[in-house]
């Protein structure tokens, strides 16, 4: 065992870790420098609110925006109140038994589960069974289905952020268990249930497998009038233009790719300027 | 003397390991009673089934009955008994919210107010009582968490005192403040003995001394020895008791 002075050793390892930082924000950043220096020039006012032309040679990526929105609009509409409320319940009423460890665990483990999975319970359960077919609904009820345990897990935690010690102020002033959590607890665990959320939209807005089979369309001629429309989604989109139309000009490919981006940076932009201004508001 | 609080044969348990064997003990009302006792002693463990606080702790169980005045506590609903008989924590729990919100939080949830206009009311009388309405008259907008260690403290208690309980269970209350702050929470203590029954736990010997009526002694779960204070103070009966408070052992 070779031994080092102590400065050495401070500055070798102050090295290693520094270059191991360095090495995960170099990929991030070639990312997103190479996909702005080759799509910007494709974004232009037309281009984000026309409609595609020419076999998506010209024109704009409009009906792929607004599907992405809407899907991601009717999932967190569907998600945030179902997650929040289970993840009342698990926190705050559950027992610590055996079954709801169980439960606990099936929440975290499914977080893990491939998304491609989710599309294709997606396609079984709610474009066949259930007879909706591909359409907004579809894709947003198997996403919802899968950034559920992930809204669980989030909430959770920022229920667990708030001291025991005010849940117990307040119980022991006489007020009821439910009136505690709906005045005290809620409201401080808000900020962390927004960011959970703002996160997760992030995340759902770029998801390619769960749609593809349950939401997802080639090609649409018109905007979705209503929830049962099947739409075209960015990432989708995206695949398609970049793999099975030749001759696709780059500056399309790498435009559509720039507008995703952008959707994914700003939510996540919002997340932390929420958390920031809810920090500076906490009182304790 | 009227009894507010009479327990039989209370014992407490945590997984089984006994905390708290066979007490019997009661409490007069308008009186500070002081419990005093080593750590393990059972003292908070008393305090928290009081307004069973503890009924959360999954490892908790307990034998026996507390009457508060005639009625069993184990068979009233947990806030109503919660509302008769309040409770103050060693280190000072302020809520986050407002001085004046953290006043007026509980009348509110619990529907004792008809009107608005006796907030105010509830608030500045509830402040006075606890010997703060001076300090923070002038700045009941801003958050209690602010506020001084000691001025927390008694904010707490005049939460406590807004839902005007009978029964105050202070525990340990002064173990994080600095003498000056103790003296003006022990002051406060005093005046309210007039309207409330107080029980006080604390570490702090000359503490019981000073503040309490009566004062129990409480070893390994066992109530050893209960007298009026300034006879046990100057007289024990038990070689234990005199043990501890000359401090040659706890």
């Amino acid at each position: 065992m070779i031994k080092l002075s102590p400065k050495l050793s401070q500055r070798l390892s102050y090295t290693i870790l520094f270059l191991a930082t360095l090495l995960a924000i170099i990929p991030v950043s070639a990312i997103i420098f190479t996909i702005i220096k080759n799509g910007a020039s494709a974004i232009t006012w037309e281009f984000l609110t026309a409609m595609p032309k020419n076999g998506m040679h010209g024109g704009g990526i409009l009906p792929a925006i607004l599907g992405t929105l809407s899907i991601v609009t009717c999932t967190i509409v569907i998600t945030l109140p179902i997650g929040v409320c289970a993840a009342i319940y698990l926190n705050e009423y559950a027992k610590d038994n055996l079954l709801t460890r169980i439960i606990k665990l099936a929440i975290i483990n499914l977080a893990g589960v491939p998304s491609v999975v989710y599309g294709l319970f997606g396609l079984g359960i709610f474009v066949m069974f259930l007879k909706l077919d591909v359409s907004i609904i579809a894709g947003a009820l198997t996403l919802s289905i899968m950034e559920l345990p992930v809204i669980i897990t989030t909430s959770r935690s920022a229920l667990n952020s708030v001291p025991y010690s005010f849940r117990e102020a307040s119980l022991s002033l006489g007020v009821s268990r439910w009136q505690t959590i709906r005045y005290i607890v809620l409201p401080n665990a808000l900020p962390g249930i927004l960011t959970g959320a703002i996160l997760s939209i992030s995340r759902i807005s770029g998801e390619t497998a769960p749609v593809l089979f349950t939401a997802a369309a080639f090609s649409v001629p018109h905007l979705p009038h209503s929830i049962f429309d099947q739409v075209m989604v960015l990432p989708y989109h995206l695949y398609i233009i970049s793999t099975q139309i030749p001759n696709m000009p780059k500056n399309i490919i790498f435009g559509t790719a720039l507008v995703l981006l952008m959707m994914v940076l700003t939510m996540s932009f919002i997340a932390i300027v929420a958390r920031i201004y809810f920090r500076k508001r906490r009182k304790w | 003397m009227v009894d507010k609080i009479k327990v039989e044969n209370l014992s407490c348990y945590y997984d089984k390991k006994c905390a708290l064997e066979s007490l019997n003990i009661s409490i007069v009302q308008n009186e500070i009673l002081s419990i005093i006792g080593p750590a393990n002693s059972g003292k908070t463990t008393f305090l928290r089934t009081l307004n069973r606080m503890n009924d959360f702790d999954k490892t908790y169980s307990r034998k026996g009955k507390v009457y508060l005045v005639g009625d069993n506590i184990f068979d009233m609903n947990m806030e109503n008994l919660r509302k008769r008989v309040g409770m103050l924590f060693a280190m000072p729990i302020p809520l986050p919210m407002s001085i004046y919100e953290n006043v007026v939080y509980a009348p509110k949830r619990l529907g004792l107010i008809s009107k608005k206009s006796e907030l105010e009311t509830i608030v500045e009388q509830a402040l006075k009582d606890a010997s703060l309405w001076d300090e923070v008259k002038d700045r009941l907008d801003s958050s209690a968490m602010k506020i001084s260690g000691g001025q927390q403290q008694r904010l707490c208690i005049a939460r406590i005192l807004a839902i005007n309980p009978e029964v105050i269970l202070f525990d340990e209350p002064c173990s994080g403040l600095d003498p000056i702050s103790t003296a003006k929470v022990e002051e406060s203590m005093i005046e309210l003995k007039r309207k409330y029954t107080i029980v006080l736990v604390t570490n702090n010997v000359k503490q019981a001394s000073r503040v309490s009526d009566r004062t129990a002694f409480f070893l390994m779960g066992k109530l050893v020895e209960i007298d009026k204070t300034d006879r046990l103070f100057v007289s024990p009966k038990e070689k234990q008791t005199e043990d501890y408070i000359t401090g040659r052992f706890g």
